[in-house]
């Protein structure tokens, strides 16, 4: 899951990065408005998290525009305005949550991985693909009732693909979402998580769940 | 009450007054002329009466019948009349009067034997009232005959009553009629009135947007209409910067705490090496020394607003302040290779106090270094004419766009440009800097052009020379 963050206030910006990328989400960080709405256009972001008060272009304007490009991707608007009016104004644009600063880490978290489950049409809260079990609010990855331990890269890999069961996913999709932008397209590294992935969950079994799809990409699904 | 019903009741109250003197007098008069009337018809027929009685050389009168065949006009039916000899005695009446005697008077016998002819006025019980005139007619001297005319004053009775209950009945009526009108004109009159009261209470009730919309004619509801309009802009305008302040005020507050509760719960929330938690300590102070300033300048700018700060009133040597101050800033542009240079400085004094004037000079030239780009150039300079000193610090740094020129001095305010170049500051310098030149009966003025660079002056009167 991949998100852009719009954020001016440098240490605002580097916390809510940081602790983002903690629980697996790869990350971009944007200071200023104008470029903020070029990166969410020119990239398919799963989610933006937009600061109200950014130079050069206000959240509203972006989320606006962002809106009119037709960009599906949920909006989470931040903001120091605490006032209703305020906060109808964003949703009203077309936000789908609002957040007041000061917040709570948990509460972005959770309210993160509420906006990005309401994308998928899985019951909420769990991913399942035959026996393998994800569980985002956890972070837990079971097949078979077995638990199964895997990096930050790998879970978001996984969790990416659980998304998007029976559909092929090419290179460039899973590095756009999975990795930020300062991912080096022109390496193997996707085929080398792909691999341990694998051998983390399919080696063994007799259900292979991971596809390689010659010339393309990946697709997990469980026939 | 209220005011359409007392402006009734006033109205009511004056005209009632006016119709009921205004009909007496008509009534007065009224019956005066009619009377009157009747005196001269009288008159005229008792000198006819008199004359013929001339003409006829006073002879004895004694047959009726040849006077009335001689002078038809006195058998008329409202007149009646008889003549008397001195004693008393009638020698002749007409006959229209027999139903019963009319005696003469003692008083019309008196002013006939004096010669003047008299008016009386006569009342029988269930008879309308008489009116008489007597007539003396002299011979050489002599009272020969005393000629009475009356007539009967029924008519004239009728007619006077007949008016004064035409008086009593319309008199009512046009009252009712006129205070029905002035209900009417009182209540249309009145009508922008309530229009004010309920647009007024649509805005007491928190709309401060709303505005009166009535004709401005100008006339006395115009000119209240507009005058209210111009209370209500003012006091929405107040109310707009009080909500910009505030929520300025707690944006700025917010950040500050947003960083530390952010910073903060993100290192607790698993274990990590001990330099995180010193990195987060230290970025935690920093932005607890952020608050701190923030609230020191806003309790500053808050006291100078109820006119609480005192500014001392010495004379101070602004030369020497231009100096030490360069000195300071040289410093603090050394980080990022930015020279502090003096321009032309020329000795003058003003009135004031030192410590703000250095605070208010020092503000300016810390913005210049941190507005600067690397490796630039601040310059301060002190000119004075005859009458003001003009310190001046100028920049090559990023500058400010002529849209924000005049809102830089506001509480708060930071540009885009200024937030985008540093995350230092407050939007709250400019300000107290724009207070300080004012509190010592300067101002402070910014020319600016985006990316080549500030000149903020500083203009202050000179002290008065000590002669």
């Amino acid at each position: 899951m991949r998100i852009l963050v719009i954020e001016d206030e440098s240490k605002v910006g580097c916390f809510i990065k940081r602790a983002l990328e903690e629980e697996s989400y790869a990350v971009d960080l944007c200071e200023d408005g104008a470029k903020g709405l070029e990166m969410a256009l020119a990239t398919d972001y799963d989610l933006l998290v937009v600061d109200l008060m950014v130079p050069s272009m206000s959240g509203l304007d972006i989320l606006k525009r962002v809106r009119r490009e037709r960009i599906r991707a949920p909006v989470l608007i931040l903001s120091a305005q605490s006032q209703i009016d305020q906060r109808v104004k964003g949703l009203d644009a077309g936000a789908d949550d609002y957040l007041t600063k000061p917040f709570a880490i948990d509460e972005l978290l959770a309210r993160v991985r509420a906006l990005l489950r309401r994308g998928a049409t899985e019951s909420p809260g769990i991913l399942q693909v035959d026996d393998l079990i994800l569980t985002p609010a956890t972070r837990d990855v079971t097949r078979g009732g077995q638990r199964i331990e895997l990096t930050l890269k790998e879970y978001a890999l996984l969790e990416y693909l659980m998304r998007h069961t029976g559909r092929v996913l090419t290179r460039p999709m899973i590095s756009e979402h999975v990795w930020n932008q300062d991912f080096d397209t022109f390496t193997n590294v996707i085929d080398v998580y792909v691999n341990y992935l694998r051998n983390k969950i399919d080696r063994g079994r007799t259900k292979k769940l991971i596809h390689t799809i010659r010339g393309s990409g990946y697709m997990l699904k469980a026939d | 009450m209220p005011l359409r019903v007392r402006l009734t009741l006033w109205y009511g109250t004056a005209l009632a007054l006016v119709l009921i003197i205004f009909s007496v007098v008509l009534y007065a008069i009224t019956a005066r002329n009619l009377r009157d009337g009747v005196d001269q018809s009288l008159e005229e027929t008792a000198t006819a009466a008199v004359r013929s009685l001339e003409e006829r050389g006073f002879l004895p009168l004694i047959d009726e019948e040849e006077l009335l065949s001689q002078f038809p006009e006195l058998t008329r039916i409202d007149k009646f009349f008889q003549i008397f000899t001195p004693s008393g005695t009638i020698t002749i009446r007409s006959p229209n009067i027999k139903q019963h005697e009319v005696p003469l008077s003692r008083t019309a016998l008196e002013a006939t034997f004096n010669g003047r002819t008299v008016f009386e006025s006569a009342k029988y019980p269930n008879e309308p009232q008489l009116r008489v005139i007597s007539v003396p007619i002299n011979y050489r001297g002599r009272l020969l005959y005393i000629v009475q005319v009356g007539t009967s004053m029924e008519s004239i009775e009728d007619t006077l009553h007949r008016f004064l209950i035409l008086l009593i009945v319309a008199m009512p009526i046009a009252l009712a009629a006129a205070l029905a009108g002035g209900w009417f004109l009182a209540g249309r009159a009145l009508l922008p009135v309530d229009a004010i009261t309920l647009a007024a209470q649509r805005i007491a009730a928190g709309d401060l947007s709303q505005r009166l919309t009535m004709s401005t004619a100008p006339d006395e509801i115009g000119r209240l209409a507009g005058t209210f309009n111009n209370m209500i802009g003012r006091l929405d305008a107040s109310f707009r910067q009080i909500r910009q302040f505030t929520s300025d005020a707690s944006h700025e507050l917010r950040t500050p705490l947003t960083v530390m509760k952010g910073e903060t719960e993100l290192v607790l929330r698993r274990p990590r090496p001990l330099e995180d938690y010193q990195s987060v300590l230290e970025s935690n102070l920093e932005e607890i020394d952020r608050m701190t300033h923030i609230v020191d300048e806003l309790l500053f700018l808050s006291r100078a607003d109820m006119g609480e700060v005192k500014t001392g009133s010495i004379p101070v040597a602004l030369q020497s302040l231009v100096e030490d101050i360069q000195r300071q800033a040289t410093l603090l542009g050394q980080d990022r290779n930015i020279e502090v240079m003096l321009g032309t400085v020329m000795p003058a004094v003003v009135q004031g106090d030192e410590l703000r004037l250095r605070e208010l000079l020092l503000n300016l030239v810390e913005n210049a270094v941190k507005y600067s780009h690397t490796g630039g150039k601040v310059e301060i300079a002190l000119v004075t004419d005859s009458r003001h000193a003009r310190l001046s610090v100028t920049d090559q740094g990023i500058g400010i766009a002529p849209a924000d020129q005049a809102r830089i001095f506001d509480r708060f305010f930071r540009t885009d440009l200024a937030r985008s170049h540093t995350k230092k500051g407050t939007g709250l310098g400019l300000a107290i800097c724009a207070w300080i030149a004012e509190s010592h009966g300067g101002r402070i003025d910014v020319k600016s052009d985006v990316g080549h660079g500030s000149i903020f002056t500083v203009t202050l009167p000179l002290a008065p020379r000590p002669s």
